[in-house]
């Protein structure tokens, strides 16, 4: 699958309602972009609208020239894959059974080579029999992300994906995250997490949503830097 | 043991029950005389027990049971929740009205029945049981989540409960007792054409089952994920609730309401060690709850019980078991049970 260029095009969301458009915005194949805001900025909005599952007030998303919303879900999920805050619970699929169905639902061939394969790209070819359900919720957040990267063909969107994890967690999915960045896949990473973006050092753009009485919303080319980020979220800028 | 085996185990088993079913009875015939029977020779009258009821009496347990657990698995996928069955849409309380307006209420149907071949009961039990469907589909889209549907299913329940009650306040004895008879349920009331039915909806829905099991697998992980790898929502909500709702409609239009059978098949199934991928999990649900029905209906045959209480002396203790955590559902532990 050729890799493809997201744009934003005078998209405004249909959450906040005071509006934190409208975004205008490409991402290059392979670029990465980090979303940032304050509890109920829009962050989930955003990544949602990006992944197509909402429709936007106005404007569009399109992914290599074409409108999210207007792909079928089969061939979005060739495209783009998502990771949620919190790993999926009471599931009796094994993390075996799980990327399986990732290269399934990217249009990649799934044979158990195939599968084992992937889990031992990721460092978890250990985990191939285990239930997901029994995983630690900072070790299945690496099983999920493992999941979307096997997944997406262009894309990967994180709706802060180490919200709920401890300080080891944290630093071991933001690691991971930073390897599967080099692979070549764009990523869209909403969180607050300043601290460990930083120290992972690859993010290169972000975007900070703020309403206009805020100050509108702020689109930065450059490294990561957390003390700044935290004086723009806070209003001390 | 490999998912294989043990799904030839209950195949041995579905055959076993099935003939001894077959070969004995209250007629007390003797094994040639059915051998010859069912080879289509020898008397009339053996010849109208093997064919006219004993078969279509095992055949039916067997496809309903099979029916029955199939739409319990997809009811309890869906739904996320290991206590649902093929009775929270409501679709059974709905086709149980229907039966209530016919039985007590002196509904006529005759002029459809004569006309359709099936006994006004029945056609009084799939008119209702449709008609909750229909309104299902019709208000499915101002539903915010699965929960509301779970409330309407049981909301349905509470209103026919009430319309059932006011009915059988009001009718004579000999009506109730038919409705009550109805409400313990029996393989025995269906022929071949209801077996036909049922085994047409039954092949559709297992067909419809291997062909969408990945989807199915993915929603265990949870709509926001199954959404983003390629599952369809709407789709797969129409078409899952759609293939439960019509297995369970008609296996209690001929059967009666079955409790438990359906929502104690997948678990079961579960307890054994297969779990997780729905295209492991499909041949053994189907499997396991056609073996649990023609062994029902051999205990109902052989202690004179009736279906529901037989199953739900089975099925009782499977969920308390269930809800405790512990017990034969070795895996399904601490969090109650993964699906």
């Amino acid at each position: 699958m050729s890799e493809a260029q997201l744009v934003m095009r005078d998209l405004e969301l249909v959450y906040p309602t005071a509006g934190v458009g409208p975004l205008n915005l490409e991402l290059s194949p392979g670029g990465n972009l980090v979303i940032l805001g304050r509890n109920g900025a829009g962050k989930s909005t955003l990544l949602r609208s990006l992944a197509g599952l909402l429709t936007p007030r106005s404007g569009q998303v399109s992914l290599g020239g074409h409108e999210v919303g207007a792909m079928s879900p089969g061939r979005r999920a060739e495209h783009m894959a998502f990771v949620a805050s919190t790993p999926p619970r009471g599931s009796a699929l094994t993390v075996g059974d799980v990327v399986g169905l990732a290269l399934e639902a990217g249009s990649k061939s799934a044979g158990p080579s195939d599968v084992a394969a992937a889990l031992e790209m990721a460092d978890i070819a250990d985990w191939i029999d285990v239930q997901l359900d029994t995983l630690s919720d900072g070790m299945a957040q690496r099983v999920m992300m493992a999941r979307a990267f096997n997944q997406a063909g262009s894309m990967v969107l994180l709706d802060e994906p180490t919200a709920f994890l401890d300080v080891v967690g944290r630093r071991e999915v933001m690691h991971d995250l930073g390897k599967w960045c080099a692979s070549g896949k764009s990523v869209v990473l909403a969180t607050h997490d300043l601290e460990a973006v930083e120290q992972a050092g690859w993010a290169n753009r972000w975007l900070v949503l703020r309403t206009p009485e805020q100050g509108g919303s702020l689109l930065l080319d450059e490294a990561f830097n957390a003390q700044k980020a935290r004086s723009i979220l806070t209003g001390e800028a | 043991m490999s998912v294989r085996q043990s799904q030839m185990v209950l195949v041995l088993l579905m055959v076993a029950f099935f003939a001894s079913g077959l070969f004995s009875g209250p007629a007390q015939l003797d094994w040639s005389a059915e051998w010859a029977a069912l080879m289509g020779r020898g008397d009339a009258t053996t010849q109208t027990i093997m064919w006219r009821l004993r078969l279509p009496r095992l055949m039916m347990a067997a496809f309903s049971g099979a029916a029955l657990g199939l739409s319990g698995l997809l009811m309890q996928t869906y739904f996320r929740n290991p206590l649902a069955g093929p009775s929270v849409l409501g679709v059974s309380s709905g086709a149980t009205l229907g039966v209530a307006m016919v039985a007590l209420g002196g509904a006529s149907l005759g002029w459809a029945s004569r006309n359709m071949g099936m006994g006004s009961q029945v056609l009084g039990a799939l008119l209702g049981g449709g008609a909750v469907m229909v309104l299902l589909g019709l208000v499915m889209g101002r539903f915010r989540s699965r929960t509301a549907l779970l409330i309407f299913g049981l909301m349905v329940g509470y209103l026919t409960g009430a319309l059932v009650t006011v009915l059988q306040a009001g009718a004579d004895a000999g009506a109730l007792q038919a409705f009550v008879h109805w409400g313990m349920g029996s393989f025995a009331n269906g022929g071949w054409s209801s077996c036909v039915f049922i085994l047409v909806a039954l092949s559709g829905s297992i067909v419809w089952t291997a062909r969408t099991c990945s989807q199915l697998d993915m929603w265990t992980m949870g709509s926001l994920t199954a959404r983003t790898m390629g599952v369809d929502e709407r789709k797969l909500t129409w078409s899952a609730l759609g293939t439960a709702g019509v297995l369970a409609g008609l296996v209690t239009a001929w059967c009666g309401p079955i409790a438990f059978l359906g929502l104690a098949t997948p678990h079961l199934v579960r307890a054994t060690g297969i779990s997780g991928r729905h295209s492991k999990m499909l041949w053994s649900v189907v499997l396991t709850g056609g073996a649990l029905a023609l062994f029902a209906d051999g205990v109902v045959r052989w202690a004179g019980v009736p279906l529901n209480a037989v199953l739900s002396l089975v099925g009782a203790p499977v969920v308390l078991l269930l809800i405790m955590g512990r017990g034969p559902f070795g895996s399904a532990g601490k969090t109650g049970a993964r699906l």
